[in-house]
């Protein structure tokens, strides 16, 4: 059991239930659980779709597209089957919201599977849980087998004669499956790597057919809506970003923690009193405001709304809402250096800029860091990453273009610091020993 | 078939065009002469969009996009060469090249290598990258595919072709990131087909040929284009050659240039199995028998005795005890001039061949139906395809290939009946498995029979499913079918006229690479060029100023039968084993004189009293006939001193026999020579003067060995051939029909049909002195079949 | 007027004639001249017979990418690759010389090859006494052409295991 943080300015919405022990069945249904999903069967899908788009929910995911209108992408007639996704495969760095909702409202994402199912009319749902989260599978699959038993899911589902399906599927450990394209071909069992769009997954998606495919929270988030009417869910947020979501605050903070904070809430805020600041009283240098993939935000650029469009504005993205706050003791080419081994290893080696580029960050820093920079370096890095930035075949390219391309522009005096074989400045010891091995 | 599309207005680079929709921008580019260069890209297979080369900047579209999958809409403006184009472009070149080995110099693609002519068009060539680049060591997958793995930049092409475009699937990825590797299916090695399409594929040097490997480089050969030697189906194969000891040496065949019926394919026999030519145990000269040992001699020795000994026979014994043998390796002016050797020179109707398929009843079916042959381009565009019997993935690899991509790429219907299980029916829409032997009985079920179902259904195929294919067969128009050589006689004429009405071309599957051309040509003891039968002999007496021998002559066993009987006394064989093919006693031939001209020390040939070397397929110019009848020239290459080509042999033994060569050979014909010196081109250049000359049967045939003056006198006589000699000359394929030939007393022999049962790895004599087709594993493993993916 | 400006004319130029006489020769004294280039004298630029050079291990540096070939205006250089193995080790490369031949007949020394060359293999020496009677000796060899194996690598080149163990045998 994840240890559990509160705020008194939480809006506890999708948090509502967590250390209810909603996991299960029975207490859930005690919380109100499975009343959304009846109410939009008699709804009927048209006016669940509706109530979404009034919701002005936007995906959790990171691209933050509004879900009701998704939705409505779908096409109602297909030859082929439709399906709903639940991309639980939730591996950013600085991100780990989905696991708190899995372990404490697993039936919430169930639920709000289903009433995507019944919004697309789609007949089978399934839930792809990261494969690193295996606890959580377990919980995932205990959580199903009781729906089934109840009758809530397969054939005529609450008796209303819809038939649905709900499914489990557990990814091998591949970040780049968290990309929704390669999530359904890991789904459909073959190498987890991005496809060809368009055609859009609401057109030719999962096994070719129409697929709606939505981040754990989002779906998490779809029962409340319908309970408490999408007007009444948008209110909470700001305009054009309805409701809460789940910040993920960690790094130098005293109090580090997932706090379900209304959209729009001051980072600032967020840093100094829902974070309790920064730890051991030093200062803050930098925050990476959605998850590692986004550029870093300087100490001096923090006093902004945290929603879509205002973190847009400041130059950086929202993401998943993984903040990640940096003290003043940490070398910025070292986080540079070890956010881009993360990418190099993740990157799922389809495209040439993704592959050659991560890899060439990864060397061009470690050697960087260990003191071997020229000077040239420093454009080299930030060449490199401004040429991976939206020519990589998915998102993944970007992701670690972008934070890089942050750090070189924010930081460059850092960098420069680290030149002429001089020592790391943040590394007590001398720099080289830190060299991490490099594996060709 | 589909309206055609909708045409869609574009703008690329200012330029207005339209294009039709759905197309690749790539495409509509290319079209209007832009290059958009592209690694991954590659007509024909799955998009990819990995290499990120072809970046081009579209109006209203923030970032750029890759044409390769971005189809065109009404209004697009593109730009291909804008500053952030070029800028991307060469980054990602940049970006290649930064873990890419610079070892250009050792490297086998060097001077023909995709990323190498990339560098130099958008320029990268200076590297901003200090780092160590990754490296893994050279692996070999198989005797003939090598992967040098830090030279490979993922294009995924090599995977693409082995998955879809063969239906093998024996390449894949392994690992992920910078670790990603192309892996062959058997952990550290391949089991396939070798047929080599990764490696021509390949746009750099990470797939390397066992065969070609280090040997030379691209600048330093000769390259002409021409038709493979091995199986029936006319594969265009640019052989790559240079100077040797003995002459040109092979170094390579491919066909990268994508000229010919078979764009880039080639099989592993097309694309490896040349290298017979060197083998060792090549006969280089003349060997006479004396006292049962071969004693070497010269040209003059030799043919003054076999033209001796011809005219012996001729004069003691009289015409009736000589036969000939020809083959279904040699030229059709060679066939040609054979038969009308024999039947002018010996004044003997005593030639044959080694049948593979039952042509003269395939040439009567024809005719008899007025129905047509599809060539080897139409079984890629058929609506739908049916194939009794054969299995092409062996013995006709680019019909199987035209197949598999007709029905990957056109969705055509495909129906297969064969008694085995054989790899092609992944492909098929239906696939009923007969007896085996039960193909004629299907036959006479298409035709009506129903009786005959019941004695089909003992493999598996149920009554229902014959019942079904057969319908669905009635239903399909312009239908190609394709049968092996298990129909023979009057079931081709019934499976003919039961597709005819439905507008159907057909195909007949002989072995060799001009089994066709030899009966086309009149190899028969019974017919004449063009099947036509002693009754319509006027046209033939009158073109060649001579009379044909009246009497029907002896087939090759009746041949063999009169050698034991004595009363044959002297036996021509070229380029033939008869005694193996159709397992025949060789003491026989110890009493008549025989010749053999062959290569190879054959099961025939060691019975000769003279043997005489000759040159194979690519070392002489003529034309071939594939299985489809699809016409074809070839081009000389190789050469190895002191063999000669089988035309010019049998031109001088008749000169020597006191034969008028103008008679056998019309050359001496045509305009004044230019001989060559004001043009100045040099060999392996595209010689547009000659090509002019030949196309207008100008060009002065003034040598009684060259091939063309017969063909000219091919295409006078025989009907069907009557074809473009322009498209010939320049390298393409011409279809010949069958349907002037009017004759419904062609006879046929279905027990003289041996088929060669070759398989992809084996290729009658050629393909046992081929070292690398001997060396592949697959060769002692066949009959194992890949799982596809 | 005119006799004085012919006699002036025939004086100075005689002045110099005779200055000449005393100054010493600068005529080379080829080929009675001392040491082992018999007086002949070389500019450094000097294009002579070419080089093959080998590295500092002793191997080859020709790794037969018949560069030198392609960029030879007279097509003089003939090469035959074949591929280095364990046993067999020519060049630093995966690839070798087999047979590296330069017909001097043909030969311009005109140094595209040695420009051409991407691993400095083929270089101009100084050699040019390259006169024959009989033309068949002007193709020079591979074996003729290359430099001689460096001192420290010495008789112990251990690149050729084969060779070596050849060697092992007749020493035993």
């Amino acid at each position: 059991m994840a240890y559990l943080v509160s705020h008194p300015d939480e809006v506890k919405v999708i948090s509502s239930r967590f250390g209810k022990g909603a996991a299960d069945i029975d207490r859930y249904l005690e919380l109100d659980g499975y009343k959304a999903v009846q109410m939009a069967l008699q709804m009927g899908s048209e006016a669940v779709i509706n109530e979404v788009k009034a919701s002005n929910l936007r995906g959790r995911g990171g691209a933050g597209f509004p879900t009701g209108m998704k939705w409505s992408f779908v096409p109602k007639e297909s030859a082929k089957p439709k399906y709903v996704l639940c991309n639980g495969d939730e591996s950013e760095p600085g991100t780990c919201k989905d696991r708190l909702i899995f372990e404490h409202d697993p039936h919430a994402v169930i639920e709000g599977a289903m009433i995507a199912a019944i919004a697309v009319n789609a007949h089978k749902a399934y839930i792809y849980i990261r494969g690193e989260y295996r606890y959580l599978l377990e919980i995932m699959q205990k959580s199903i087998a009781d729906v089934y038993a109840r009758g809530f899911a397969g054939k005529n589902i609450f008796g209303s004669g819809y038939d649905l399906d709900v499914y489990w599927h557990g990814g091998a450990g591949a970040y780049e499956v968290g990309e929704e394209s390669a999530l359904m071909e890991s789904l459909e069992g073959k190498r987890g790597v991005p496809r060809i769009r368009p055609p859009f997954p609401a057109v030719v998606g999962l096994w070719g057919g129409p697929t709606v495919i939505n981040n754990a929270e989002t779906l998490a988030s779809v029962p409340h809506i319908i309970m408490m009417g999408g007007q009444k869910y948008a209110d909470i947020g700001t305009p054009k970003n309805g409701g809460t979501r789940l910040f993920c605050l960690s790094g130098h903070l005293e109090k580090p923690g997932v706090y379900e904070l209304p959209m729009g809430y001051n980072l600032k805020k967020m840093i100094y009193e829902v974070g309790g600041g920064i730890s051991n009283g030093r200062k803050l240098k930098a925050v990476v405001p959605g998850g590692s993939s986004t550029p870093v935000l300087t100490a001096d650029e923090i006093d902004i709304a945290m929603d879509f469009d205002s973190v847009a504005k400041a130059g950086s993205m929202l993401g998943s809402g993984g903040v990640v706050v940096i003290d003043d003791a940490t070398c910025i080419v070292k986080f540079a250096l070890r956010t881009m081994q993360f990418y190099r290893h993740e990157s799922c080696g389809w495209c040439i800029p993704c592959r050659e580029g991560t890899d060439w960050l990864n060397k061009t820093l470690t050697r960087f860091h260990a003191g071997g920079g020229l000077a040239k370096d420093i454009d080299n890095i930030r060449y490199l990453a401004e040429n991976m930035l939206g020519r990589t075949f998915c998102p993944l390219g970007d992701a670690a273009a972008m934070p890089t391309i942050g750090f070189v522009k924010k930081f460059r005096e850092e960098f420069e610091a680290h030149l002429e074989g001089k020592p790391c400045p943040f590394e007590k010891h001398g720099a080289i020993s830190q060299l991490p091995v490099m594996s060709h | 078939m589909a309206d055609a599309p909708k045409l869609v207005n574009i703008t690329v680079n200012g330029k207005k065009t339209t294009a039709p929709a759905g197309t690749l921008l790539i495409e509509a580019c290319k079209q209007i002469g832009i290059e958009v260069p592209s690694f991954c890209y590659y007509p024909g297979l799955s998009l990819q969009g990995a290499c990120r080369m072809c970046l081009v900047e579209i109006e209203k579209m923030p970032k750029l996009q890759t044409a390769c999958t971005t189809p065109v809409a009404e209004g697009m403006v593109v730009n291909t060469e804008s500053e952030k184009v070029v800028q991307s472009r060469k980054a990602m070149l940049e970006i290649v090249l930064a873990n890419h080995p610079l070892d250009c110099p050792v490297c086998d693609a060097g001077g023909e290598c995709e990323l190498q002519d990339m560098t130099y068009t958008y320029g990268a060539a200076e590297s901003k990258f200090i780092d160590i680049k990754s490296h893994r060591d050279e692996q070999q997958w198989s005797p003939v595919v090598f992967f040098d793995r830090p030279r490979c930049i993922l294009c995924y092409r090599c995977v693409r072709v082995c998955g879809e475009g063969m239906d093998v699937w024996a390449l894949g990825v392994q690992n992920r990131g910078q670790g990603s590797v192309i892996a062959p299916n058997k952990q550290d090695h391949l089991e396939c087909e070798e047929c080599g399409m990764c490696i021509d594929i390949c746009p750099v040097g990470a797939l390397t040929s066992g065969s070609y490997r280090y040997k030379t480089r691209p600048w330093e050969m000769n390259h002409v284009g021409t038709v493979c030697t091995h199986c029936g189906d006319g594969c265009l194969t640019t052989v790559g050659v240079r100077r040797s000891d003995t002459g040109m040496e092979i170094v390579r065949c491919d066909n990268r240039d994508k000229s010919g019926i078979n764009g880039d394919f080639l099989c592993v026999k097309g694309r490896y199995a040349f290298d017979f030519a060197a083998n060792q145990e090549r006969i280089t000269q003349p060997l006479i028998k004396r006292d049962g040992k071969f004693v070497p001699a010269t040209w003059t020795q030799a043919i003054e005795l076999v033209a001796d000994k011809f005219k012996q026979v001729v004069q003691k014994d009289g015409p009736q005890a000589i036969g000939v043998i020809g083959s279904n390796r040699t030229t059709n002016e060679e066939n040609y001039l054979l038969q009308k050797f024999a039947r002018l020179v010996l004044g003997t109707n005593n030639i044959d061949h080694h049948r593979t398929a039952d042509f003269p009843a395939f040439a009567k079916a024809i005719s008899e139906n007025k129905a047509r042959t599809a060539s080897m381009r139409d079984v890629f565009e058929a609506p739908a395809v049916l194939l009794i019997g054969n299995d092409p993935t062996e013995q006709h690899p680019l019909l199987a290939w035209q197949i598999r991509n007709n029905v990957r790429l056109h969705r055509s219907k495909f129906y297969i009946v064969n008694s085995q299980a054989i790899k092609l029916r992944r492909q098929a829409t239906q696939f009923v498995q007969i007896p085996t032997g039960a193909e004629a009985r299907f036959v006479d079920f298409l035709s009506g029979n129903d009786a005959a179902a019941g004695t089909l259904t003992q493999a598996g195929a149920s009554n229902e499913n014959l019942s079904q294919l057969r319908d669905a067969l009635k239903g399909e128009q312009n239908l190609v079918v394709i049968f092996g050589s298990e129909l023979r006689g009057a079931d081709i004429s019934a499976l003919v006229k039961f597709a005819a009405p439905q507008n159907a071309k057909f195909i007949c599957l002989g072995d060799y690479a001009n089994s066709r051309g030899a009966a086309d040509m009149g190899l028969f003891p019974d017919l004449l060029p063009g099947y036509a039968t002693f009754a319509g002999a006027a046209r033939y007496q009158q073109e060649w100023g001579a009379d044909v021998p009246a009497l029907v002559g002896m087939d090759l066993k009746q041949m063999f039968g009169a050698a034991r009987d004595g009363k044959l006394k002297a036996l021509y064989v070229v380029g033939s084993n008869p005694v193996s093919r159709y397992a025949l006693d060789p003491f026989v031939l110890q009493a008549p004189f025989v010749v053999v001209q062959d290569m190879f020390m054959t099961e025939t040939a060691i019975a000769a009293d003279v043997i005489l070397p000759a040159a194979f397929a690519y070392e002489k110019s003529g034309t071939f006939t594939s299985t489809c009848g699809d016409l074809q020239m070839l081009r000389k290459a190789g050469d190895v001193v002191s063999v000669k080509s089988d035309f010019e042999i049998v031109v001088r033994i008749a000169e020597k026999m006191g034969y008028d060569v103008r008679k056998l050979v019309p050359f001496g014909k045509g305009l004044r020579a230019d001989m060559g010196q004001s043009r100045g081109a040099q060999s392996g250049e595209a010689d547009r003067h000659s090509v002019w000359l030949q196309a207008r049967g100008l060009e002065p045939k003034v040598s009684p060995f060259d091939p063309l003056a017969t063909l000219d006198e091919i295409q006078r006589l025989i009907p069907g051939y009557d074809v473009s000699q322009i498209n010939l000359v320049s390298g393409n394929d011409e279809h010949t029909q069958l349907v002037q030939i009017q004759n419904a007393s062609i006879p046929s022999h279905p027990e003289l049909v041996v088929p060669s049962n070759d398989t992809l790895f084996t290729s009658g004599t050629l393909g046992r002195y081929s070292t690398v087709l001997n060396s592949v594993m697959e060769r002692r493993a066949t009959g194992k079949e890949v799982a596809a993916d | 007027m005119g006799f004085l400006k012919n006699v002036s004319a025939i004086a100075k130029g005689m002045s110099i004639t005779f200055g000449e006489m005393f100054k010493p020769t600068i005529v080379e004294n080829y080929p009675d001249g001392p040491g082992p280039l018999r007086g002949a004298v070389f500019q450094e630029r000097f294009r002579g017979m070419h080089v093959l050079q080998r590295d500092e291990n002793g191997l080859e540096k020709c790794v037969a990418c018949f560069l030198c070939a392609a960029a030879c205006p007279s097509n003089c250089i003939y090469i035959e690759a074949a591929e280095n193995t364990e046993e067999n080790r020519i060049s630093g490369a995966e690839r070798y010389a087999k047979v590296y031949n330069i017909d001097y007949n043909r030969c311009i020394f005109c140094g595209y090859c040695v420009e051409a060359c991407p691993t400095d293999a083929i270089t101009h020496g100084h050699g040019f006494e390259l006169a024959t009677l009989n033309a068949t000796n002007l193709v020079y060899r591979k074996e003729q052409l290359l430099a001689g194996v460096p001192a420290h690598v010495g008789q112990n080149v251990v690149f050729n295991i084969t060779e070596a163990a050849k060697q092992k045998m007749i020493t035993k």
